[in-house]
This record gives C-alpha cells, sequence and structure tokens, in this order.
C-alpha cells in the first residue's frame, strides 16, 4: 500500500487491490502510512486457490469498484 | 496507533492532514496497473486489462511490475509511473 | 489529619483484568507504590497484612506505578491484595504525588481521613486503628518492632521530566488547546510537514505537545492570551500558536518572549505586514534586538552577526516568518507576490553592538530606556548591500563613501527615498571617530555627497528610471528647478544607522526600505516587556 498511498499523494488517484483477508490489515497500515481514507477494493478470498476462470470472474466483479474509485 | 502527535502550527480554517487527490468525471489518458508481484495477480490483471479495451477503448493501459512484494516499489519505477500515468491500480495483496 | 476533601474519583484496572472505581462505597486504603523503591518494598508486607485483616470491609489497594514492577511485587510478596495498574500515571498525575509510597485512608464516599508518604510506623499504627473502627474487624497482629520508626519515600514516577511534560500536556488543565495532528506510524513526520506546506522549504523541528509545552515554560503570559491579528487571514495568533512556531523555527523558550514582542510589533497597522508581504518588490522584516537581552539568549552582534550558525538569530528571525505562513496564511503564489523575493525571507535578525560605539544604540535614539530590551522591524526590500572601502582614512571619506553606495541602492537615480538601515562595521566606525564623528554629522554627510540636481535624475535616454519630467507641466522644468539638488534620502532621520560586525574587517553592509507613508511600512519599535 505504500505505492498506491505514494502516488496518491503526487496528485495521481489511485486503489489498492487485496484478497478480502486483508480488510483489517489495509484499515491499520491506510493510518500507519496518514492516509486513512486512502482507495481500496477487495478481491474475493480465495487467491492462490483459485483457477484461471475464478479468477477472471473475480476481476469482472470488482472492475465497477475499481472505475468507482478512481473518478468522482 | 500513531507514534507521534503534533499540534497544528496554522489557523485551523482547513484540516492538516494528508488528503485523497481530487477525481475527474471520467477515465482518460493513461492508467498504470502495478503488479506487486504476488503469485495469481497477473491473471486478474490481465482480466480487468481485457475490460478496459472493452469497455473504455480510448485509455490506454501501461503494465508494470515491482520486482518483489517484500519492499515498497524501487524509486525510478515509482517516478516512470507517476511520469506515464494519470491513475494507478496497484494489484494484488492476499 | 481528617481534611474531609474528596478524593477524585478514577477507574483503573487490577492484575485480573477487573475494573476497579473509587469511591468505593467502603472504606478505602488507597497505596501508591512502585516495585524499585526501598520503601515500597519495605511497606508492601504490611499493606498485605491490612488488606487480609480488613479486606472483607474496606477496600485495600495497592497502586502500582508500572505494570512489569507490579507484576513483580505480586510475586515477590505473594500479594493477594488488588493490585491496580497506574502504569499510565494518571491518577498518580492527577492526584499530584511527588513521593511513592503514598498512602490515603478515606471513608466510603471518598473523603480523605488520613494520608501519607514515606514510611511511618506511628502513620500506619493510627491507619490500622480507624479501619478497625470504621470496620469493627480485628486489627491484625503486626510485628510494630521489626519496622524502622521512619523512612522517606522515593521520586513518584509521575515526575520524572520528560513524563512529568507529558502528562501535564495530556491533562485536562492543560494550556495546549491546538488541535492535534496524528502522524501515522509508517508515514515520515518530516514528510508530513512539507507536504502540507507548514516549512518555509526547509527542515522544521516537528512541534510536539511536550515540545510546546516546554517552550511556553519561556513565558508568564497565558496561553491563550491574543498577541495579534495575523494578515492575510486575519488569524488570531495565541501564545500558544505563536509557541508551536517557534518550536518549529528551533527557538529555545528563552527567546519566545523576544518572538511574541515581535509578532506584535509585525502585526500593528503601522508595520501594514500585508504591504510588505504582498508587494512584487519583495519586503520581509528585518529584526533589530537592544538591550540585556542579546546576551541572555546568545544574539550575535559581533563577527558574522548577519550570517548563519548562531541559533539565537536564525530562530528568532525564522519564527516570525513561520507565523506569518501558517496562522497567516501568506505564501508565496498566494497573496505573496514577490517578483525574485530573497533568502532574506528565511530569517533576517540580528542584534546590535551597542557597547562598541560611543553614541547611544537604536533603541535608545528613539525613547527607550538603556536598559530596556527592545525589538525592531523594519521593511527590508533588498541588502545586504555591501559598501567596500578599506583605504578611506577620516570621517569626511567614509562618509562619502557609505553615501556614494547608498546613492546606489534601489537605483542610483531614485532620491527623495525612504528609509534605509546601515549596518556600520566597527573598523569603518573607528574611521568615522577619528573625527568624532556623530551619527548626525554621517548623516548629514551622505545627503551632502548624494545631493544631485534634477537635471541629472531626469528619466532620459541613457536610462528610463528616476523623475518623469511630465512632473514639471507641458512646458517642462526651469533652470532653476532642473538645478535644484535632491540628496539620496527624503530625511536625514531616514537614515538608521547601528554597529554590529567583528572588529576585523572594513566593510559595511545596508538594508534598503520600501516605501514608507499610508501605504509603506513604517518602522516599529516594542518593548520586550518579559526580558
Amino acid at each position: 500500500m505504500h505505492d498506491t498511498v505514494s502516488f496518491e499523494i503526487q496528485g495521481i488517484p489511485s486503489v489498492f487491490l487485496a484478497s478480502t483477508e486483508f480488510v483489517e490489515a489495509a484499515t491499520a497500515q491506510a493510518e500507519a502510512l496518514g492516509l486513512p481514507d486512502v482507495k481500496r477494493v477487495f478481491v474475493q478470498h480465495p487467491i492462490q486457490d483459485a483457477t484461471d476462470a475464478e479468477m477472471r470472474m473475480k476481476a469482472e466483479a470488482v472492475f465497477d469498484s475499481i472505475l468507482g474509485s478512481l473518478i468522482d | 496507533m500513531a507514534a507521534m502527535q503534533i499540534l497544528d502550527p496554522t489557523d485551523e480554517r482547513v484540516p492538516v492532514k494528508r488528503e485523497l487527490t481530487p477525481r475527474p468525471e471520467h477515465i482518460t489518458g493513461t492508467v498504470g496497473f502495478l503488479d506487486i508481484s504476488k503469485p495469481r495477480g497477473n491473471v486478474l490483471l490481465d482480466r480487468l486489462e481485457e475490460l478496459f479495451h472493452e469497455r473504455l477503448p480510448d485509455v490506454e493501459v501501461r503494465r508494470y511490475a515491482k520486482p518483489t512484494f517484500t519492499k515498497p516499489a524501487p524509486e525510478d519505477l515509482r517516478r516512470k509511473i507517476a511520469e506515464e500515468c494519470g491513475f494507478v491500480i496497484e494489484a494484488l495483496a492476499d | 489529619m481528617a481534611t474531609e476533601t474528596a478524593l477524585r474519583p478514577f477507574s483503573l484496572t487490577d492484575s485480573d483484568g477487573t475494573e476497579r472505581r473509587f469511591p468505593t462505597g467502603r472504606p478505602a486504603l488507597l497505596c501508591f507504590v512502585h516495585e524499585d523503591c526501598a520503601t515500597c518494598q519495605l511497606s508492601i508486607p504490611l499493606i498485605e497484612q491490612v488488606h487480609r485483616a480488613f479486606g472483607g470491609a474496606a477496600d485495600v489497594w495497592a497502586i502500582g506505578q508500572d505494570t512489569p514492577g507490579n507484576a513483580l511485587l505480586i510475586e515477590q510478596h505473594g500479594l493477594t491484595l488488588p493490585m491496580l495498574d497506574d502504569d499510565a500515571l494518571g491518577v498518580s498525575f492527577a492526584y499530584g504525588l511527588d513521593t511513592v509510597p503514598s498512602i490515603f485512608l478515606t471513608d466510603g464516599d471518598g473523603r480523605e481521613l488520613r494520608s501519607f508518604v514515606g514510611f511511618g510506623r506511628e502513620d500506619w499504627r493510627g491507619v490500622v486503628g480507624e479501619l478497625a473502627s470504621m470496620t469493627a474487624l480485628a486489627e491484625p497482629e503486626v510485628a510494630w518492632d521489626a519496622f524502622p520508626e521512619s523512612r522517606p519515600g522515593c521520586g513518584s514516577r509521575s515526575v520524572e521530566p520528560g513524563i512529568h511534560e507529558r502528562l501535564v500536556a495530556e491533562s485536562e488543565g492543560s494550556p495546549l488547546r491546538a488541535r492535534r495532528v496524528e502522524i501515522g506510524d509508517h508515514d515520515d513526520v518530516h514528510e508530513f510537514m512539507y507536504d502540507q506546506g507548514l516549512t518555509d522549504g526547509l527542515p522544521v523541528i516537528p512541534p510536539t505537545p511536550e515540545r510546546v509545552l516546554r517552550m511556553l515554560g519561556g513565558t508568564k503570559r497565558d496561553s491563550q492570551e491574543i498577541v495579534a491579528v495575523v494578515p492575510p487571514n486575519m488569524a488570531p495568533a495565541t501564545v500558544e500558536k505563536i509557541a508551536i512556531n517557534a518550536v518549529m523555527a528551533g527557538c529555545k523558550p528563552e527567546y519566545l518572549p523576544v518572538v511574541l514582542t515581535a509578532v506584535e510589533a509585525m502585526c500593528t497597522d503601522e508595520f501594514n505586514i500585508h504591504g510588505v508581504s504582498a508587494t512584487t518588490m519583495g519586503a520581509t522584516p528585518m529584526v533589530l534586538i537592544n538591550g540585556p537581552i542579546r546576551d541572555k539568549i546568545g544574539l550575535n552582534y559581533k563577527l558574522g552577526a548577519l550570517g548563519t550558525g548562531h541559533r539565537a538569530n536564525a530562530a528568532i528571525g525564522r519564527a516570525i516568518r513561520l507565523v506569518l505562513r501558517n496562522v497567516g496564511g501568506g505564501r508565496p503564489g498566494g497573496t505573496e507576490r514577490s517578483t525574485l523575493s530573497s533568502p532574506s525571507k528565511y530569517t533576517l535578525c540580528f542584534a546590535e553592538w551597542e557597547e562598541r560605539a560611543p553614541w547611544e544604540p537604536y533603541h535608545v535614539e528613539h525613547g527607550f530606556k538603556a536598559e530596556d530590551s527592545v525589538v525592531t522591524l523594519f521593511a527590508a526590500t533588498g541588502g545586504p548591500t555591501m559598501i567596500v572601502d578599506q583605504t578611506s582614512r577620516d570621517a569626511r571619506q567614509i562618509g562619502g563613501s557609505i553615501g556614494m553606495v547608498l546613492e546606489s541602492t534601489a537605483h542610483p537615480k531614485g532620491h527623495g527615498a525612504s528609509d534605509t538601515f546601515l549596518v556600520l562595521c566597527p573598523e569603518h566606525l573607528d574611521t568615522l571617530q577619528t573625527n568624532g564623528w556623530t551619527k548626525d554629522e554621517l548623516r548629514a554627510r551622505i545627503q551632502e555627497v548624494t545631493s544631485r540636481p534634477v537635471r541629472e535624475l531626469l528619466q532620459d535616454g541613457e536610462s528610463g528610471a528616476g523623475i518623469p519630467p511630465s512632473m514639471f507641466g507641458a512646458d517642462g522644468p526651469t533652470e532653476e528647478q532642473l538645478e535644484r539638488r535632491i540628496p539620496k534620502f527624503a530625511d536625514p532621520s531616514s537614515i538608521h544607522i547601528v554597529v554590529a560586525g567583528s572588529d576585523a574587517g572594513k566593510f559595511s553592509s545596508i538594508f534598503q526600505g520600501w516605501a514608507t507613508g499610508p501605504r509603506g511600512s513604517q518602522i516599529v519599535s516594542r518593548k520586550i516587556e518579559e526580558a
């Protein structure tokens, strides 16, 4: 998330993608980095055990949220 | 828990805190995908790239990858992305 | 002794994780202790005994001042009494403890019946006796003779330096009211402060509550007193807000009275800091200090007085600029429009070497007593411009050289000019003193050597600067008008003179001023009351 925050601070709308297992850790990291509102979108766990077809579906599921996080 | 606290030296009419950068109405120009290089992330990003081509054909997608997910991206990679992209998606942490 | 004072209610957790609230509704014995204290170690077995005897009808508590130490006490002494954790020292601080052990006997409503510090055999006998009568329980069998008659206590952790300041900063009665800004664990406080636009481009010291509290110790003024209203935002600058910026600038607490007075002077209508900051000409307050405060706080007025390396000079000048920036909201590109600006906007502060000259120092010249400490602000647009003259032998010569360089400030044809500040180096002063000249004689010489006929001061093909011929009407200037001589300065009193610098070197310096008059800036001097 360091990188996402660093781009955001430079004025580049950014978003961080993580698995749903990461929700609390993401909040803690966002606060620690001084940007609690940094945009993040969560992808349904599991990641490592998902098939390619399942991964593609997960991508489709979050596409609109990703777009929404980058625009007003 | 915050490590440090400072007192606000200003007249306090505006909060002293890091803010999200204002966002435009539409995505235009170039979107950078920063792959943090954990396994399987590339599959997700591949599909996202396809979706961008389908739904926002005028937007250019550029792909970048960190050498390792264990550290923040190296300075020159960050600089390159910042120069080339108007938006960044960093993926995929698990 | 019965004081009938109700002790402050509190809530702490004991070593079992149980929340304990005071007052308890029953007689209570509060025993503040610290493991690393021999007198506490002496007292603890007795406290445990008292608990075992009266615990059925009274609350006998140990209140330990550090978590690991508390655990050690329980282990070392096989304690069964509740050991409350005051590691955060909130209760110890609220109770104003200096010493441990501190023992308080109270009734069920928390009113204090007896208290003492350290170890006192008779004090303990009294406590035990009173608990027996309050609870109607039997006194324990105490081997009183095994105890010493008395022992002094140790320092309470809540008054250790550093810790005490933190507790004051966090307490309800704290003089700090400014909004607190949390810095993330993985954020960098310096990058944060830069990104928030809080610096002048150089790093600043993060104004933590402890540092600001320490800074406030440099003044007796109330932290919430409004010192000035700062343009362009017209924001009130309290003592606290100025202290915060003073910490950032690198000030020591003893500089604060100077900074407070300088901010007051800066925000007067006469000084017109709004105009000073906004002008494209790029003006900044030059801060001059006179009086005993110079040596008290280590201001430099000798070698390198206008340069780097002296904390008081650097930090005081910087502090007022940070107040302007952060409280007033004046930032370059915003209301600050100076074309090129100058490094003087980082800091410009020095003192006069009053003792070096035979004449009155600046502040005495302007109506203050010699023993007053005074801050003077002058809106400087340029400088330091150097006067190089290593060969003049007498007053008339050196005065002539000084005048020639002064004439060229801003523009040689710009006569009738407003204030200038001449910082005369000791060697040039000595050359003046070969003829025993006063400041007024130097001023007269400057005006004499810079007097030129209007003819030479007109705008022309050689230089478009100067007096516009249109001033003289359709027929242009008469011969008489052309011959009239105009000195560089509107009035000799516009030439301000102070002595500073090392004894070696024949190089004086000039700070040129901005416009005076109603839309310009006037020099403002203020006595530092707390000096």
